[in-house]
């Protein structure tokens, strides 16, 4: 057996005996994410445009992610629909700061790498890039998403009588908690991806302009901007959605209460 | 009442400050030629030559454009003389650049005769783009998280700093301790992470050794497998920028990815534990250690993605282009996502490990009555 697959049987081993059914959905759920991430790279290379194949993509994986993982179908639906509109927002800044930075396709450290490829392929690598960028946030808007949707509806159960105005507060309040450990998942999952790049910058003796400058280098960091904008923003927007949520709510058991 | 309108008054005065102070810094990358040695053309008119179709042997349809760039240099030896410069940019723009007016590079000159220079192309001017979204991020999290936005950006700041002394260290070994320069990092890293998020208490020293007991237990597995399964399917060779032996270095990439990832998990689940002893003091052992067990198997599964999206979107554009180039399926997974796939399912066993691990350390180390 191949080391991919004995390490994923582990995980599903794992994940089962820790988390059970909830365990069992989530592997599944990471395993049609990578699926929806293939047929993404396989749908642009067959020329379909690759931001809207982004955007459709992106929605399905959150929502996968969201209501794979959870149960709670209140605080699922407005993790869902926040996280939905931070992608949203995302794409709009990503798309006109991709264009500026002229960060697209590869840079000269990969030559290497593309000895004997035919770069000139046709397909828009401003496009490329900038799907790359979203679809690399999506774990982290759907987790923070989440995160902060389940800390609200635990809070309305304890409280159920809070005011939309007081839950606001709370939904920063939770924000301020999880805001610390999230961006220290993405330095970290980042800058390990990038270990390699970083050493080889210090070997070749590039200078701190040139790194500033350099195609790859800002491409990936611009890439750790857009996932910590995309936490930062899902705070309020998940915070927002939820008190709409609420006044819905509210307003249709009034009226229910004032039918009988 | 009116020590609240002063807090208000303080925080928009800050929020001004930090606006300015951004608009500023982007203005001055804007206008900062001057420090750079190489020589930074401005872009003043842009005329489009000819536009050649071009075919590879993939049958791939792509369309060449020449333009000239004219315009005048902003710094050095050079400064304020005009030229002219050719460039050649393609519609798929992978490994070239279309300028535009305004747009600022570097160039390459070569020679300086009769007063007239003839330069190429090198490449565009990136800073201030990377000034302005560094600028938006720290200016929204001031907004919106004020002091613990401020908190969590010096925390990140700090590891940026240590990440680097790291790395200069690795140089100056030659790569020879790859791990144990990073392993001890994380150590550190962690230690100082959690001190600054949670504070020197009881509850950070469980949190740190959950974080650092799963990490090196998905490490300690991951050599396990490789072991048992000769590392078949593992191609090494398909790691980017690797200038130093690639095994250690995977293994080190592995294991600060998902360093942050058990920490930001194990954080969740004591701190939401303490919480709930702190509520209900009466709970049995057995009983937080259960709450722990669902309050982290709701988190796992997200928090994997998370990691499986940053190591593995970032493939995108080469598989892509393998697959552009007449590459199988498999052959295209295997040369690009492979090690990504890997580096996700390690980190995701450290991930689903720390579950038990950091609510059996807090149920058994947890003081008997939390003080509030």
């Amino acid at each position: 057996m191949s080391t991919i697959n004995v390490l994923g049987l582990i995980l599903l081993i794992l994940m089962v005996l820790v988390g059970g059914k909830a365990g069992l959905q989530s592997f599944l759920a990471l395993l049609l994410n990578f699926g929806l991430l293939f047929l993404a790279i396989v749908l642009v290379a067959f020329h379909f445009p690759p931001l809207p194949v982004t955007l459709v993509v992106g929605v399905l994986v959150l929502a996968l992610t969201i209501f794979m993982s959870s149960g709670d179908d209140m605080s699922s639906t407005v993790a869902f629909l926040a996280s939905a509109v931070v992608l949203v927002i995302l794409v709009l800044l990503i798309v006109p700061v991709e264009h500026w930075a002229l960060v697209q396709g590869f840079g000269p450290e990969d030559s290497e790498d593309l000895e004997g490829l035919s770069v000139l392929v046709g397909i828009n690598f401003v496009q490329v890039t900038t799907a790359t960028a979203i679809l690399s946030t999506l774990g982290a808007i759907a987790e923070a998403a989440m995160a902060i949707a389940a800390g609200l509806s635990e809070i309305l159960e304890q409280h159920p009588k809070v005011s939309t105005r007081a839950l606001l507060g709370d939904g920063i309040a939770v924000g301020k908690q999880i805001i610390g450990t999230t961006f220290n998942t993405l330095f970290f999952g980042f800058f390990g991806g990038f270990l390699a790049l970083f050493i080889w910058f210090t070997g070749v003796h590039y200078s701190f302009g040139e790194i500033l400058n350099d195609k790859i280098f800002v491409s990936e960091i611009l890439m750790i901007l857009f996932a910590m904008v995309s936490v930062i923003l899902t705070v309020p927007i998940t915070t927002w959605v939820m008190t709409r949520a609420v006044a819905g709510q509210r307003k249709r058991a009034a009226k229910q209460m004032s039918k009988k | 009442m009116q020590g609240l309108l002063k807090r208000r008054k303080v925080t928009l005065g800050l929020w001004v400050l930090v606006l300015l102070i951004g608009g500023l810094l982007v203005w001055a990358t804007q206008h900062n030629a001057g420090l750079y040695s190489d020589p930074i053309m401005q872009v003043t008119r842009v005329q489009k030559g000819q536009t050649t179709k071009d075919e590879d042997d993939f049958h791939n349809v792509d369309y060449q454009t020449k333009q000239k760039l004219y315009g005048h240099i902003l710094n050095g030896k050079y400064r304020g003389q005009k030229l002219t410069v050719t460039n050649t940019y393609s519609l798929s723009g992978a490994m070239d650049q279309r300028y535009r007016k305004g747009s600022q590079l570097f160039i390459v000159v070569h020679q300086h005769q009769h007063g007239q220079l003839t330069a190429t192309a090198k490449d565009a001017k990136r800073d201030t783009a990377l000034v302005f979204m560094l600028w938006l991020v720290v200016g929204l999290l001031l907004l919106i998280m004020q002091f613990s936005g401020f908190m969590a950006f010096l925390s990140v700041a700090l590891n940026g700093v240590l990440f680097l002394m790291a790395i200069i260290l690795n140089g100056s070994t030659q790569g020879a301790r790859v791990l144990w320069i990073f392993g001890s990092l994380a150590v550190v890293f962690a230690a100082l992470t959690l001190w600054l998020v949670i504070g020197a208490n009881r509850q950070m020293l469980i949190t740190l050794a959950t974080t650092l007991g799963g990490t090196a237990l998905s490490i300690i597995v991951a050599l396990l497998v490789f072991h048992f399964t000769h590392e078949k399917g593992m191609y090494y060779e398909s790691m980017q920028y690797v200038t130093q032996l690639p095994r250690p270095l995977f293994l080190a990439e592995t294991l600060l990815g998902s360093l942050g990832a058990v920490m930001d998990e194990s954080t969740d689940i004591i701190s939401s534990l303490f919480a709930l002893k702190r509520e209900r003091p009466e709970l049995s052992a057995t009983q937080v250690f259960k709450s722990g067990r669902q309050i982290g198997s709701t988190i796992m599964g997200p928090l994997i993605n998370v990691l499986f999206f940053i190591f593995v979107a970032d493939t995108f554009p080469m598989a892509m282009l393998y697959l552009k180039n007449g590459n199988s399926w498999g052959y295209t997974f295997s040369m690009n996502m492979s090690m990504g796939v890997v580096q996700s399912l390690i980190s995701g066993i450290g991930i689903v490990l720390a579950v038990p691990l950091a609510s059996y350390l807090a149920s058994r180390f947890m003081e008997k009555k939390v003080r509030a």
